[in-house]
């Protein structure tokens, strides 16, 4: 047979074998095409200066580059040790190593740029859409157009071109390194690791179990209060880190077949097909992929977890903005507020007004911390916070001698929790007004200039204000002390009355820098998280594909290893669908076992710091993470067809 | 009693354009608790014949009965109802699966036909101490000799009390100390329990177990030779002769 011939068939065998590496090849060079295409383009200029996100383009292009090139070159080895047994075969029969190399090379040429060219096609008419999808995640009311960009083609020909040769390359030192007789044998080492279970490995499940519960313990403590100043936060993170990768990869060194072990000792040795399928493989496998698995595992929670906190910050944005401005238009300045209601007036838009007095004075809320803080900024007798009276606040009666806490933000709830009850003293310059506590308000009543971003609001009565208003501490006080907030009526009028402030901003900028409007806030958040969001799905969804197709290759090796067993399985008289349902048991375990792993660990991460994102955490998370097992499960799908086939096969 | 009756079987190879066809008419009879081997040059289709025999193939005519079930009329989900309770099998390698203990490969049978576990244990722990595997019935297989894990697969063919029991080869990987252990074993259960075994192999010695060698050549049999009242050397010296006229290499 001649060369040429022996190329093509082999491709043609390949492309049946391998259509999934060729797709996730194919969608590699697509997303990276989009990507580079919309990075390119001349409109994203524009989104890009408005969020500031060149530079996170750029990292992020880097970051697509890596994870595909891990990918493709982890994929290749994998590939090219199955071929061991034929290139072993080519040896022997007198070619010599270069001229294997070379076949290899043509071959994958062939495969490798044939799909470069699909995908970029496939890129460039999905960068589009994704164009798309970003201006909709970032609030740019613009239609998507793009031009081709040669740069960008450029680019992804370099990328890919770049990623071959290093592929080439390794192939042609694992064919230099190996000998016929080791070529013969790759496939058979697994062999080696069933063997009983040693006492050093139940200590290494045990542990494992115990780093990973561990880990999520600390992380629940992380923000309550037991560490206080920030290098103690750091270093418990790093800790909580450390435990939790550590455990990971001892979990599936040792943990998985510790669990199945003990399962079987129960069996008394007598197992049925769906335990002989799922158990038995697992207990051995899972422990020679320990290191992948962690990394698969560890990279998912860090792309579940860093999407999820994205999103709750996105999803939270409407809240965060009425929390932090608290009307749908607040000022600080009284004449700023009038000709703002002028403006309003001559355009016919119905609004209400509130006017709240504020004086800043300093609290003694030692009684009703619920953890002693050090270190952090403050000090717990002396904390300086904005005090309203009971008469500016809607429906809010306080009695003398009595307070309120209001607006209390989420992130500092979850810093510094309060008793429910208890004394506080506000201390004036000259002399001190004790009051009772009564509990907290859900409602910001003045903007984020006077909370310092999310402190609480005092409410006292009006006569304890006044008492106040007297003997204030002038060094405290900020530069005004009003607050004038102004909501529109009908909700369809806020986009007008918001192009209206927007005009008048100069204005309001001469007499007092401390203005805003909920809805430029709200749309700010939006699109700086958009285009996280975007970033991070994005690389999260490439990493995602990358791992499950990884995962989807090391099944179809050990269908292939597994097929001797099927064949005994099959003559002692287990049908087809003995086997298949026995399959499907061990590849929930398979595919789920690490995603229910790394869920469980972005779960951890983002519960120990959501409240410095958001104000809403279960809604945006379950999101992502449905989102996430659904993608995934297709792989496991998809790996129970190929199953499928070798089982057919099999008698 | 006829346990296996075989009438014209045909087996035929290839497509179309390029038949090859290895069983040519076959007849066959098998009498309950018999031990019979087949012999026959390399190619003359002696695991051919086995796979049709025992359900794992399929024959392209003729018709083949087992305890009076017409098995080559049947559909594949009720084939495997009828090897889970009728059929046993050793085969040369590949016998047990690397993943479980000696036990556990046992076991698979009576788990599948749902033999209580109770039952499952009396009748492991009397074979399993007969065959003498009883002392490494935890490890796994890749922790036995070649004759401990034929032993193994030996005792769980017979675990299920199956009507008969193939063989292919089963010494094919084994010492002849080993092979001669494991075949002694083979016809001791074969007296004890009346099991029928019908085992193809290559090796004279272990023909001579049995109680009837049937010689395979182009597809028919060629001759048999019975035991009956000789002894074992004798018996081997007969089988020796006909092996002699019949040659190594199938044309
Ligand atoms: N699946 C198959 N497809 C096509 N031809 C086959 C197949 N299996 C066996 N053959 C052919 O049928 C003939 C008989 O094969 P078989 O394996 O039954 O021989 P055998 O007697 O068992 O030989 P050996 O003693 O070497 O094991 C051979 O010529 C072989 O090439
Ligand atoms: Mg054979």
């Amino acid at each position: 047979m001649s060369i040429q011939k022996l190329i093509l068939r082999n491709l043609r065998n390949n492309l049946k074998n391998y259509y999934l590496y060729v797709f996730a090849l194919i969608f590699s060079v697509a997303l990276y095409f989009a990507f580079v295409t919309l990075q390119f383009d001349p409109a994203m200029n524009e989104a890009e200066s408005s969020v500031k996100g060149a530079a996170f383009f750029r990292t992020a292009s880097i970051g697509l580059i890596v994870i595909v090139g891990v990918f493709l070159l982890y994929a290749n080895h994998i590939f090219i040790k199955r071929r061991s047994k034929e290139i072993g075969l080519f040896q022997l029969i007198g070619m010599t190593r270069n001229r294997i190399s070379c076949i290899l090379s043509v071959e994958n040429f062939i495969m490798y740029f044939g799909s470069t060219i699909i995908g970029t096609f496939l890129g460039f008419s999905a960068s589009k859409f994704i164009m798309m999808i970003l201006y909709k995640v970032t609030q740019v009311n613009e239609t998507a157009s793009l031009h081709f960009s040669w740069a960008a083609l450029i680019q992804t020909l370099i990328v890919f071109t770049l990623i071959y040769v290093l592929i080439m390359f390794t192939n042609y030192l694992y064919i230099r390194k190996q000998s016929i007789l080791s070529l013969f044998r790759v496939q058979s080492s697994t062999e080696n690791q069933v063997k009983k279970m040693s006492v050093f490995e139940m200590v290494i499940g045990v542990v494992g179990i115990l780093f990973i519960i561990s880990g999520y313990y600390l992380s629940s403590k992380l923000f309550g209060g037991d560490f206080t100043s920030i290098t103690e936060i750091f270093l418990a993170m790093v800790i909580i880190l450390g435990l939790v990768i550590l455990g990971t990869y001892l979990f599936y060194k040792g943990s998985v077949s510790f669990i199945m072990n003990l399962i079987r000792k129960q069996k008394g040795g007598y197992l049925n097909i769906n335990e002989v399928l799922s158990l038995s493989s697992l207990m051995f496998r899972m422990k020679s992929n320990a290191l992948l698995l962690t990394i698969i595992t560890a990279v998912s929670a860090l792309a579940i977890g860093l999407l999820s906190l994205t999103y709750i910050t996105y999803y939270s944005a409407e809240k965060t903005a009425e929390n932090y401005v608290s009307s749908d238009f607040a000022l600080t300045n009284q004449d700023s507020g009038s000709q703002f209601k002028a403006a309003l007036d001559a355009e016919n838009i119905a609004y209400s007004e509130r006017t709240v007095d504020v004086i800043q004075a300093e609290l003694n809320v030692k009684d009703i911390l619920d953890v002693q803080l050090e270190g952090l900024n403050f000090d717990p007798n002396k904390m300086t916070l904005p005090i309203v009276s009971d008469q500016d606040v809607k429906d809010v009666n306080v009695s003398p001698g009595e307070t309120y806490l209001a607006g209390y933000a989420n992130m500092l709830q979850n810093f510094m929790p309060l008793h429910d009850r208890g004394e506080v003293e506000i201390i004036g310059k000259e002399s001190q007004i004790p009051l009772k506590y009564q509990g907290m308000l859900d409602e910001p009543i003045i903007s984020s200039y006077f909370t310092n971003g999310g402190l609480p609001v005092v409410v006292v009565d009006e006569s304890d204000f006044k008492q106040l208003q007297e003997d204030r501490n002038e060094g405290i006080q900020k530069s005004s002390s009003i607050f004038i907030g102004v909501d529109i009526s009908n909700h369809g009028d806020i986009k007008q009355a918001n192009e209206i402030f927007n005009d008048m901003e100069e204005k309001f900028m001469e007499r007092s820098p401390h203005f805003a409007s909920q809805l430029n806030t709200s749309m700010n958040q939006k699109q700086n998280m958009g285009l996280s969001m975007f970033i991070v799905g994005f690389l999260g969804l490439t990493f995602l594909i990358t791992s499950g197709c990884i995962l989807y290759f090391k099944q179809m090796d050990q269908g292939e290893e597994e097929k001797p067993s099927y064949t005994i399985l099959r003559k002692l008289g287990f049908t087809r669908k003995d086997l298949l349902r026995g399959i499907k048991t061990k590849q929930l375990f398979n595919f789920g076992i690490p995603l229910v792993i790394g869920l469980l660990h972005s779960y951890f991460a983002v519960k120990s710091g959501w409240f410095l994102f958001g104000t809403e955490l279960w809604t945006p998370m379950l999101m992502v993470m449905g989102l996430y097992t659904v993608l995934y499960s297709i792989f496991g799908l998809l790996s129970v067809q190929y199953y499928k086939k070798v089982i057919k096969e099999a008698l | 009693m006829t346990i296996l009756q075989a009438n014209k079987i045909h087996k035929t190879y290839g497509n179309k354009f390029n038949k090859h066809e290895v069983l040519k008419g076959l007849d066959l009879s098998i009498e309950r608790g018999e031990f019979v081997s087949i012999m026959g040059p390399s190619g003359s289709g002696k695991t051919t014949l086995l796979n049709v025999l025992s359900s794992i193939d399929r024959v392209t005519r003729g018709t083949i009965n087992i305890e009076d079930h017409e098995i080559t009329a049947m559909k594949e989900k009720k084939l495997a109802e009828f090897r889970k309770h009728h059929l046993g099998f050793i085969f040369q390698e590949y016998n047990l699966l690397d993943t479980l203990t000696a036990k556990e490969n046992i076991l698979l049978p009576l788990s599948i036909a749902n033999v209580s576990k109770k039952e499952a244990t009396i009748r492991f722990d009397r074979l399993a101490k007969e065959l003498g595997i009883y002392e490494v019935k935890d490890k796994y297989p890749n922790e036995l000799s070649g004759g401990q894990k034929q032993r193994t697969s030996a005792v769980r063919a017979f675990i299920h009390e199956p009507s008969i029991i193939f063989a292919d080869e089963p010494t094919g990987a084994l010492d002849s100390k080993s092979a001669s252990d494991l075949l002694d074993k083979l016809s001791d259960l074969n007296d004890k329990l009346s099991a029928t075994i019908v085992m193809v192999t290559h090796d004279m010695t272990a023909a001579s177990f049995s109680n009837r060698v049937i010689f395979i050549q182009d597809g028919q049999i060629y001759t048999q030779l019975t035991k009956g009242e000789q002894s074992r050397q004798d018996f081997y010296k007969d089988i020796m002769k006909t092996q002699g006229v019949l040659g190594g290499v199938q044309q």
